[in-house]
């Protein structure tokens, strides 16, 4: 199983303090040797601020050697320099924390530093002082903290490749706290920013301020554009695996077309997670209501995964995708169950998806069931059971409750002399079908129409951005031979 | 001794005969002053005539293309009036140094005919026509200022004679009186006139009487100035005469024997250089006198400078674009680049340049004249360039099938050699606009070629003594080696050769079955979308690697690729102009010889070609593969006319017109026969005609290929039998299937739910008597239509959506954020990356160009099952 694990490849696109718990959840997969774990918590822990961490793990891996000393000097220095630190940042807070000055704020940053400036004194590198602090208590671990000085810092300062920084510090704070709301809006900010500017600098600035190592100073604005982007997947992760809703929004912003080319470039791995949202997201998708709508994007998520999966299955393929494939593709439901067996497995030791191990399990066999049942007449329990993986009662048990619980109820009959199930499903009279195919055209041209409109008023030269009727058309049209002459 | 030196030799011998002529008359002209005008004037008139039989000799010897050029003429000179004959001829051509020259010295000459005449009219008292000789005496010596040539002391001293005479004329009052009317005239207008050349003349008058021999050294040292690349003209004038001629006889008698000597050789140069390109020009001699000049050279300095001369001749030999150069010409210029290129490296105090100072070509140079670097004009490059063209260019023109042509193919390996010799220069000398362009060259011999080919020519590279950065032996393998070489130039600012390593390093990963890589690559470079504009040879290259991608995507069994790729190359039924490798027949236009000629300059050699027929067969029986289920599945007429390959369809039709068909003969009647046993269901006589088509031998892996081919003919079999035999059953067992296709059970039940998910056949499998049960609905044509329509409306409003997501972002947040950051989404949007090229087409091709091609093949068949639906 080591083999599928990702944490090598995702890691290395995560903050130093992100990773901690990725390695904690390997100690308890016990997919590598707990020494070479701890050795590399060691070594995480030994670049941060968090001595007695890293002091902790050291004499685990040595227990009978003497703590090196640069431990306890580094504690001294951090000691001091946090004293330090806060003093200044204290002087910028006693006076935001000020009631009157509160209220004086306004929306305009350079007014506010105006304001603050000849009331009180403030300058801009004063309020510096609240990012270094920032930073430096994240360094120690100590993230809600961060995220609070973070928070201030950004709300008053001007230097957009600082603030910029604080973005991510705060998003990894919040990440690490575990306050996964604050993180959505966070990443949502985030996100908003770095697809809205292209400019090299402050792109460059956001990819220094939180990749250990890797600058990308002379790097060109569209490559660190990618490169923050896959930061910005991975961190995501976090969230998306931990909020209620967050499935459905992976699924909404990967499969968006820069985020899903970001995966496919970058970091095909991905696939994984967004496979398994896709699976565990598939009640959500079957049962989009008016008052819940669900874009098209998600309905139609697994097709789209589907084809990524097969497009990319030269770089990247795991037990997860390949389940989807088999499913989708190839339509060996054999195949399909032996892929799922091993998938159970991978999502059990993964440290995103290991707590959803149940509900994809469950998801995976509703698909396989709805796929065996769409194409199958007469079918064998038992042998619907043995895909599924489960024991024959069991898979009863379980396809019952399947037909109770759809739509398939009217169509499915249980015979339990002969142990199949028998699905008789009448061919669509020709005027349903039809009507099931121009069912919520009328709303969704609306939808579009509405669309256009508002972005009209924004934009005047949205007006040439009218959806082209006849796309199909325009793809032949590019294929016009060269001519030799 | 050869035809050609002995006929030169004659002919040699000839013309100085004819110069000892003119040299006695000329050495008579300055001593004729006593003479009477009547005396000079047939003298004049036999120095025009001599001059102009010696020239017209001179042009015949040059017609029988054995005579030398100028140059140990101009070493022999000896004499003022040869030379003058000489350069008048030189006239004609363009050579503003020489014209200059030869100008003044006739001009001198005229002056003192003109002179003479005067003196005789002082004699005879002839006013008259004193008065109009001294007009044009002083209209010459005006034409002389002109050009700011000094006065000559001749000038001034018949103007002070011509003062003193006039005041003597006017002093005799008898004398006068005696003179006609129209004489005493003549005789007040000279004083006027003689009055205003003094005047004009004042300071050059009082200097030549101050200092008469003075004046005259001061003038001769002002012409050799003002002629310093002819230093045999005012050598000559100031040198005696009698050395002249003995000088003159030792060569003459001598016949050929040019004296090439250390010191002779710039001259030399210089001769050849300014023979160079002129009408009679005896190319052969030039090369030889050149070979003679590099044994003499001497110093660094004129090896290099000799070495540049002599390949450019060579290069020279041959003017008409239509012809190819000799081998040993070209082999000989090669090994002169090379040494030249060594030279050059070994040396670095010396350095060949395209732009320069302006230098003495006649002044031996070095490194401590120069200051450090001595700079020559030249370019390697170019003669590296056109060293490879010269190579390409025969090729074009030996017949491909012949031996000759497999022995010049081996001169790649020397080549090859050069090129990397002159990259390693260049690489040391860190000259990198030549370098990008020498890698680029060197990168074209080795992309398209297999991996021996490549490792046969990198041993020749790697035994010569200077090797480039880049070796295949320090790399591995020979992909690593197009990658370096490529990275390279990716790296250079060049954005041609940027664009011809990009296509190259495509072509490369595809010749090794890289489909996937070289794919990415091809989408993310973008170029589809600007090969339109790029110039005609790098359009080839495109065509070259988008067929290779097609074979590459067919051997690697992606048919639908394969078909999708080759397809719009194959549309045009131009395929061999395309690819450069016949020129186009047109039926009701000739293509003007000029255009013709054209064409056939951008032919690739033979041995660069891609076997068409081998690409024909590829891509047919991929399109049957994609085609006849297709055609199967199809039932309504206007579904029909939708054909995805339009070549194919058309070859099938015209095979089913065909009342007799016999026994298949070329690959097409091989795939047309095969379709149709498809057709039928007969899998097995279509595996068979397809395995038995002779041309995949040439095809590299054929075994792999054809076993691949028998299995996606057995699946397409199956499910082209499905379609056409579905209405006749009710029920099909699997099992039954899975025997007559060959095909496991758990295939059989793949491929068949495949088809009933999407929805292709309208079935459902029963799986506990192991059957397919099919449910088929009759459908009248209003219901039809209705369904096709409902489709339609779909795929619009799908459409719509998609274009209006890539417009403004995600469509939630188009509904959601409804004024927020509109103008940011569209910047996202226009940053273009490669993938979203290719995703984007994956899903419908929402925007035009090849990118959405690969995934075409899907989107075809997602859409026309739809349409088809029920």
């Amino acid at each position: 199983m080591a083999e599928h694990d990702l944490s090598k490849r995702i890691i290395a696109y995560l903050d130093r303090h992100l990773s901690f718990p990725l390695l904690t959840h390997l100690v308890e997969t016990h997919l590598f040797p707990a020494e070479q774990v701890t050795q590399a918590q060691y070594e995480l822990a030994r670049g941060t601020n968090m001595f007695d961490y890293a002091v902790t793990l050291f004499q685990q891996i040595h227990p009978d050697q003497q703590v090196p000393p640069e431990f306890e000097e580094k504690k001294q220095n951090a000691v001091s320099t946090h004293e330090r630190l806060q003093q200044e940042a204290l002087a910028v807070l006693n006076v935001i924390e000020n009631p009157d000055v509160a209220q004086a704020l306004r929306q305009d940053k350079n007014q506010n530093l105006q304001f603050l400036k000849d009331n009180y004194n403030l300058t801009l590198a004063q309020i510096t002082a609240l990012y270094n602090f920032g930073q430096f208590q994240y360094s120690y671990g100590n993230y809600s903290g961060a995220a609070d000085y973070l928070y201030h810092f950004r709300v008053l300062s001007t230097d957009a490749d600082l603030t910029t920084s604080a973005h991510w510090g705060k998003l990894a704070s919040d990440i690490l706290t575990g306050k996964w709301d604050t993180a959505l809006e966070e990443l949502n900010t985030l996100r908003d920013l770095i697809d809205s500017r292209s400019s090299a600098s402050i792109l460059a600035a956001a990819a220094a301020a939180t990749a250990s190592g890797a600058s990308h100073d002379k790097a060109e604005p569209a490559l660190v554009q990618l490169h923050s982007r896959t930061w910005l997947v991975h961190w995501s992760l976090f969230i998306h695996f931990n909020h209620a809703q967050g499935r459905t929004l992976l699924l909404e912003t990967f499969l968006a077309p820069t985020y899903l080319n970001t995966i496919q470039t970058a970091c095909p791995w991905i696939l994984r997670y967004l496979t398994a949202a896709a699976i565990l997201s598939r009640k959500v998708s079957s049962t989009s209501s008016a008052s819940n709508p669900v874009s098209s994007r998600v309905r139609n998520a697994i097709r789209e995964i589907v084809k990524v999966i097969q497009l990319e299955e030269y770089q990247y393929s795991d037990p997860v995708t390949a389940f989807l494939k088999e499913l989708y593709v190839e339509f060996d439901f054999e195949a399909a169950q032996q892929e799922l067996k091993k998938a159970e497995e991978v999502v059990k030791n993964d440290f995103f998806l290991g707590d959803f191990r149940e509900e994809f399990l469950d998801n995976a066999r509703y698909l396989i069931s709805e796929a065996y049942c769409r194409i199958h007449q007469r079918i064998d329990i038992r042998d619907l059971s043995l895909r599924l993986n489960l024991s024959p009662d069991e898979g009863e048990k379980w396809i019952v409750n399947l037909i109770r619980g759809t739509r398939m109820g009217a169509d499915a009959k249980i015979d339990l002399e002969k142990n199949m199930i028998e699905i008789n499903r009448p061919a669509l009279p020709v005027y349903q079908s039809v009507i099931e195919k121009t069912r919520g055209l009328a709303l969704r041209t609306q939808a579009l129409g509405a669309a256009i409109s508002r972005s009209g008023q924004n934009h005047s030269q949205s007006q040439q951005q009218q959806p082209q009727r006849d796309g199909g058309e325009t793809k032949l049209e590019g294929q016009q031979p060269i001519v030799v002459n | 001794m050869s035809r050609f030196f002995r006929q030169a030799g004659d002919s040699d011998s000839d013309t100085e005969e004819s110069e000892d002529e003119l040299m006695s008359s000329g050495d008579e002209l300055p001593k004729q002053t006593t003479s009477t005008t009547t005396s000079t004037k047939p003298a004049m008139s036999r120095f025009l005539r001599t001059a102009g039989s010696d020239s017209s000799s001179e042009s015949s010897e040059e017609e029988e293309s054995d005579s030398d050029s100028d140059v140990p003429q101009r070493r022999r000179a000896g004499l003022p009036l040869r030379d003058e004959s000489d350069e008048e001829e030189s006239d004609d051509e363009d050579k503003p140094a020489a014209r200059i020259l030869s100008a003044q010295e006739r001009r001198l000459a005229e002056m003192e005919s003109t002179g003479k005449v005067i003196s005789n009219g002082l004699k005879n008292d002839d006013w008259v026509a004193i008065s109009n000789e001294f007009d044009k005496l002083s209209r010459m010596v005006q034409r002389q200022q002109n050009v700011s040539e000094p006065i000559p002391p001749f000038f001034i001293k018949s103007l002070l004679s011509l003062d003193t005479s006039i005041k003597n004329a006017l002093a005799d009052k008898d004398a006068k009186k005696k003179l006609t009317a129209t004489k005493a005239k003549a005789l007040t207008a000279m004083k006027q006139k003689i009055k205003k050349a003094l005047k004009e003349h004042e300071s050059e008058v009082v200097k030549f009487q101050k200092d008469p021999d003075g004046f005259e050294r001061e003038y001769q040292a002002a012409i050799v100035v003002a002629a310093p690349s002819q230093p045999s003209i005012p050598s000559q004038k100031i040198a005696n005469q009698q050395d002249d001629d003995e000088e003159f006889s030792t060569v003459g008698k001598g016949g050929r024997v040019v004296q090439f000597t250390s010191e002779g050789v710039l001259k030399n140069l210089q001769a050849v250089q300014e023979a160079r390109g002129k009408k009679n020009t005896d190319r052969t001699e030039q090369i030889r006198i050149l070979e003679k000049s590099l044994e003499v050279a001497a110093t660094t300095y004129q090896r290099i400078r000799v070495l540049l001369a002599l390949i450019s001749s060579r290069f020279d030999f041959n003017s008409s674009a239509s012809s190819h150069m000799p081998a040993e010409l070209w082999l000989s210029a090669q090994q002169e680049v090379d040494q030249l290129v060594s030279i050059v490296a070994s040396d670095t105090k010396y350095s060949v340049q395209e732009i320069v100072d302006d230098y003495d070509e006649l002044v031996e140079r070095t490194p401590q004249s120069e200051g450090g670097i001595v700079r020559i004009r030249g370019s390697i490059i170019s003669f590296i360039d056109r060293l490879d063209d010269e190579f390409t260019r025969t090729l074009q023109h030996i017949d491909p099938h012949g031996t000759e042509y497999v022995e010049r193919l081996k001169d790649e390996k020397v080549l090859y050699c050069t090129i990397c010799r002159a990259q390693a220069f260049y690489e040391q000398t860190r000259q990198d606009e030549p370098l990008g362009r020498v890698i680029m060259r060197r990168l074209e011999h080795i992309y398209s070629k297999p991996n021996p080919v490549v490792q046969a020519l990198e041993q020749a590279a790697d035994a010569s003594d200077t090797k480039p950065g880049t070796v295949l032996s320090d790399l591995g393998t020979s992909s690593a080696l197009v990658h370096a070489l490529c990275v390279f130039l990716y790296k250079s600012g060049n954005s041609l050769l940027r664009t011809r390593a990009m296509l190259s390093h495509i072509y490369h990963h595809a010749l090794h079955n890289d489909f996937y890589t070289a794919r990415d690559m091809l989408l993310m470079s973008h170029l589809q979308e600007s090969i339109h504009s790029a110039d005609v040879a790098t359009q080839i290259l495109y065509n070259r690697t988008i067929v290779q991608l097609g074979l590459c995507a067919f051997r690697s069994g992606l048919i639908k690729e394969a078909q999708a790729t080759l397809q719009e190359i194959f549309t045009t039924q131009r395929v061999k102009e395309l690819l450069a490798q016949g020129v186009h027949q047109q039926r009701f236009q000739t293509l003007s010889p000029e255009q013709e000629k054209a064409e056939k300059q951008r032919m690739l050699p033979f041995h660069m070609h891609i076997n068409t027929e081998l690409l024909e067969a590829a891509f047919l029986v991929s399109s049957m593969l994609v085609e006849i289920p297709l055609l199967a599945s199809i039932d309504s007429e206007e579904q029909k006319r939708k054909a995805i390959s339009k070549p194919f369809r058309r070859l099938l039709d015209f095979a089913d017109r065909q009342v007799f068909t016999g026994p298949p003969e070329s690959t097409r009647d091989h795939i047309m026969q095969a379709s149709k046993a498809l057709q039928d269901g007969d899998w097995e006589k279509c595996r068979d005609l397809i395995q038995s088509i002779k041309i995949w031998s040439l095809m590299p892996e054929a075994a792999s290929v054809k076993e691949m081919l028998a299995k996606r003919i057995q699946e397409q079999g199956l499910r082209t039998y499905l379609f056409t035999y579905a209405p006749h059953y009710a029920t099909l067992s699997l099992s039954l299937l899975s025997r007559t296709f060959s095909l496991s059970l758990r295939t059989v039940t793949s491929i068949i739910s495949k088809m009933i998910w999407n929805e292709e056949v309208a079935a459902s499998l029963d799986q506990a008597s192991g059957v397919i049960v099919f449910h088929r609905i009759e459908l009248s044509r209003p219901q039809q239509l209705a369904q096709v329509i409902a489709d339609k409306l779909n795929t619009m409003v799908e459409q719509n959506e998609k274009t209006l997501d890539s417009k403004f972002g995600t469509s939630s947040t188009w509904a959601e954020r409804a004024d927020g950051n509109k103008g940011e989404k569209r910047e996202q949007l226009q940053e273009r990356r490669g993938r979203g090229e290719r995703s984007r087409g994956a899903r419908g091709g929402a925007r035009g160009g090849r990118g959405a091609r690969f995934s075409q093949g899907l989107g075809n068949q997602m859409g026309q099952i739809t349409q088809r639906a029920g």
